[in-house]
């Protein structure tokens, strides 16, 4: 009887909308992205920078060929040379292609000097895709985001 | 002298009437682009997000980009498609949602009173004498809330709503496509089955009202200070539903479903022709709150017009009342729409016809039983 | 009247209706074929293949570490849940033992991936059935979960969630007072989708009696998973054959009674109210120690074949892995559970009407990336 006069006062619907105009005047979950920058994790993946030594400014690339070695798409090209005198292989140059990378974070991880490192940076859209390909001079700078800042959409 | 009338009955029933239906057209066009807004904004809001925040303050000239977007779109054609009723359906969709406005009252039959007799002295060139402006300003049709009066209006909003079914039949149709045509079907089905049950639910109102004129209507709640909602609650939850039905609103937006059928009978059309159908929509959502207002909701009449505590509510105008109240029917249609899922089919014409009509069948026979009795 | 002379539409008594690729319910790139009488379906055949990526073939040519990051991308839904079964495997093979704290927290995400898998389910479902603000407030969920394995995998929907041998990194600070503030908000929020949903006339009856199938029927097409379960059958992986420690955790299997759309539905609903239970406790026993075993830097399992199967959010989810002793797979086949649910798909839309097919695509809750591969 209860679950009939129920039915015929619509009370099921009813209840749907008592919750639906409770939401209507709470606080809002939307992230407004290009004006407010997400806080993303530390260990965040994303575009790539190769470390130079903080204090001598040299890089910290030993040359070692491991990331190259691991990539699952085999998207790192480490070129060095042996250093005539001290016998210590040198980096010549290094380019990651970012448009195939599947930033599963081996080659961080591989990397016994920290040199390769997957930063916080996810803005990586480009025009063309040859622009993705980065080469060492980018990598060592890391990704000059432009910064939209607040008048940008206004 | 014989000059004078003329001039006196070609303001009272051309241009005044003209200068109505143009304030008219402009207004609603304006609060169809804002209510595209507000749907917008409060389904957000009911979703805890924010809607259009990035064209003006909070989105507010939203509606402004949204238009030219529309109108600068490629306006394609399928090839397959039936030019001719292709290009016209959307127009045949749009125009009877307008028309239904002539006959609706926005305020009493008295509203412009004060205000003609105030502006037609500003025009010195129609040498109009003071008696002959009271005239104009006493005339109803010319300072009456509304562009016309008519005795059948109720008939009037049901038939020419009716045509505009055939807009999205025959876009539908027109297409060529198996999408709209399924669409079209669904919406044929649903907009008669549907019209029936909504006729029954007025003519519970038009009983009690003993009248098929909306402005004779509202003056009758007036005249028994009752609003027809506490008189016919029932009509009213049917007319309610049947109205979401009419105007293809969720949960019986069967004919556009976008999840079933892409977008139903407008899924070929874009540009400009697809903004007619969107705004057709839109337009037929005010009307049917428009019209819930006139026949259930005292129309013009402030809250509880037979308590007299209540008076100073009345230095509100009438179709500051009216306005508000469409406004909390459109808010209702939309906050309806942001909570329940769609029928299928099948179910909603069920419903239409095993539910809906025989209970408004019984409504109609129960208050007229009523009225025999006791009245 | 040039449409009317060119129109076989309208005489055609069978109407055959492409749904898909692009369908907006189709969820991705499903394309079905329907034949429908009027709006009611004769007939249903599943064409699919436009997401086909070859995963298979391309970890035959990877080492067993390479493979990884791809099975995120099989069924990308459940990332987590995806590498968790290819590694049990790998680690199975080479006999790695996973220390204990790792083993907690791989199920404990892995359970977290499964509800954000049925929180995506039940949004698309809801939205496909016209409720579209259920679709909001699940993923309003979902992203909570999402920041949680960005916190700890660094990513937020291909996670490359696992290692060899346990995990990449130990939880990142906060992440246990994160996890905990979620779960103890989370059943509020199932209710109010319960409260829109469950009881909702509309919902009832777009949902009950849709795509009956029985429990026989069901294990006889190989169903596994929710879909298996809302017909009646309790199988679970999880508890039948117990892996990766979760014997050490207390927790039911909800069946249905009627093998329809509304019991798949309360299923797993309360699937998720389990794992929130399961997570629950890992959280309380959280036992210290080392997150990585000792695995070797190659990764070279002996001659063999393995099959490990885990129950995944969509069903049993297995990997069959043949190794020829190199530090590549010679062969792995992945068993994905919504292939086979696929399946079924025809037997269960013949007869039901137009807009039925898109509330079965829905409670079958396919993923097109798994499917195709
Ligand atoms: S993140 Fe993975 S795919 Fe990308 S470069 Fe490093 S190893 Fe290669
Ligand atoms: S692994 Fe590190 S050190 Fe070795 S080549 Fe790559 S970036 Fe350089």
């Amino acid at each position: 009887m209860i679950d009939f006069l129920k039915r015929i006062f619509l009370v099921d619907i009813l209840k749907g909308m008592a919750l639906t105009f409770r939401y209507t005047y709470r606080k809002v979950y939307t992230e407004q992205y290009p004006l407010e920058k997400p806080k993303l994790a530390e260990r965040y993946r994303g575009a790539p920078r190769l470390n130079n030594d903080p204090v001598t400014g040299e890089t910290l690339c030993i040359a070692c060929d491991l990331c190259a070695e691991i990539c699952p798409e085999d998207l790192i090209v480490v070129g060095s040379q042996r250093d005539p005198e001290s016998r210590k292989k040198v980096l010549t140059h290094y380019t990651f292609d970012t448009s195939r990378c599947l930033f599963c974070g081996l080659c961080q991880e591989v990397c016994p000097t920290n040199a390769i490192e997957l930063t916080q940076d996810f803005e990586l859209a480009a025009y063309d895709r040859r622009s993705m390909v980065w080469d060492r001079k980018r990598l060592e700078k890391g990704w000059d985001r432009i910064d939209f800042g607040k008048d940008y959409h206004k | 002298m014989n000059e004078n009338v003329f001039i006196e009955n070609l303001l009272i029933y051309a241009v005044i009437p003209l200068i109505k239906i143009v304030v008219i057209v402009l207004v609603l066009s304006g609060a169809i682009a804002y209510l595209t807004l507000l749907e917008r904004k409060l389904i957000a809001h009911i979703q805890v997000r924010l809607g259009p925040m990035r064209v003006g303050w909070h989105g507010l000239l939203q509606p402004i980009a949204d238009g030219l977007k529309f109108l600068l779109k490629e306006d394609i054609v399928p090839a397959k498609a039936d030019a001719l009723i292709f290009t016209i359906a959307p127009a045949i969709s749009l125009i009877p949602a307008f028309l239904v406005f002539a006959v609706v009252p926005f305020g009493p039959p008295d509203m412009l009173q004060d205000f003609l007799g105030w502006t037609l002295g500003w025009f010195p060139f129609l040498n109009l004498d003071e008696a002959t402006t009271e005239r104009i300003a006493q005339n109803a049709i010319a300072s009456g809330g509304y562009v016309t009066d008519i005795n059948i209006a109720v008939l009037f909003v049901l038939s020419v709503s009716s045509v505009g079914i055939l807009g999205i039949i025959l876009g539908g149709w027109a297409s060529n496509s198996k999408y709209p045509l399924l669409g079209a079907l669904r919406s044929t089905a649903q907009m008669v089955s549907y019209e029936v049950a909504l006729g029954f639910a007025i003519i519970g109102v038009l009983l009690v009202a003993g009248s098929l004129s909306l402005v004779e209507i509202v003056q009758n709640q007036q005249q028994e200070q009752l609003w027809y909602i506490f008189v016919q609650p029932l009509a009213f939850v049917l007319f309610f539903i049947c109205g979401l039905a009419e105007t293809n609103r969720l949960p019986f937006d069967l004919p556009e479903a976008e999840t079933e059928l892409v977008g139903g009978f407008h899924t070929e059309y874009s540009g400009f022709r697809f903004s007619l159908f969107f705004l057709a929509e839109y337009a037929n959502m005010i009307a049917v709150s428009a019209i819930g207002v006139v026949l259930f909701w005292g129309g013009w009449l402030r809250p509880f017009p037979s308590f007299e505590w209540l008076n100073f509510l009345n230095f509100i105008p009438g179709v500051v009342w009216f306005l508000g109240k469409v406004f909390l029917f459109l808010y209702v249609f939309i906050w309806v729409r942001g909570t329940l899922p769609r029928f299928r089919f099948d179910q909603l014409m069920q419903y239409g016809w095993k539910i809906f009509l025989p209970v408004a069948m019984a409504n109609v026979i129960v208050t007229a039983g009523v009225i025999l009795a006791f009245l | 009247m040039k449409a009317m002379e060119e129109s076989t539409v309208l005489d055609a008594k069978v109407l055959e209706l492409n749904m898909g690729p692009q369908h907006p319910s189709t969820h991705g790139v499903l394309r079905v074929k329907l034949k429908l009488d009027g709006e009611r379906v004769v007939d249903a055949e599943c064409i699919i293949g436009y997401l086909h990526r070859g995963v298979e073939k391309i970890s035959e040519n990877r080492s067993y570490i390479e493979c990884v990051p791809y099975y995120d991308r099989t069924d990308y839904i459940a990332a987590v849940s995806n590498v968790y079964g290819f590694l049990l495997g790998v680690e199975a093979m080479m006999q790695i033992e996973v220390p204990k704290r790792a083993q907690y927290i791989r199920i404990m995400m892995t359970e977290f991936s499964r509800i954000a898998s049925h929180l995506l389910w039940l949004a698309t479902h809801a939205i496909d059935i016209g409720a579209m603000t259920v679709f909001l407030y699940c993923f309003r969920e979902r992203e909570e979960i999402l920041k949680l394995f960005e916190a700890l995998f660094g990513a937020r929907l291909t996670t490359h969630a696992f290692r060899v041998g346990g995990l990449w990194k130990d939880l990142p600070p906060g992440f246990v007072e994160a996890a905990r503030k979620f779960i103890d908000e989370f059943p509020e929020r199932v209710d109010e989708y319960e409260q829109l949903l469950t009881k909702n006339r509309i919902w009832m009856a777009r949902t009950q009696g849709i795509g009956v199938i029985s429990g026989k029927e069901a294990i006889e097409w190989g169903l596994t998973g929710p879909v298996l379960r809302g017909s009646g059958v309790r199988h679970d992986v999880r508890k039948d054959r117990p892996y990766g420690g979760y014997e050490e955790f207390d927790f039911d299997v909800p069946v249905g009674e009627n093998g329809d759309t509304y019991d798949r539905y309360l299923v797993r609903l309360e699937e998720m109210h389990q794992s929130r239970r399961i997570i629950q406790q890992v959280l309380d026993r959280l036992p210290d120690g080392p997150v990585r075993g000792k695995a070797p830097k190659i990764v070279k399992p002996p001659v063999g074949e393995y099959y490990s199967g885990i129950d995944g959010p969509r069903g049993e989810l297995g990997y069959y892995i043949v190794s020829d002793g190199s530090a590549h797979p010679f062969r792995v086949r992945i068993r994905p559970p919504t292939f086979i649910s696929l399946q079924v798909l025809r037997r269960l839309v013949k007869g039901h009407l137009m807009a039925d097919v898109i509330a079965i695509i829905g409670t079958l809750d396919i993923v097109l990336g798994e499917v195709d591969r």
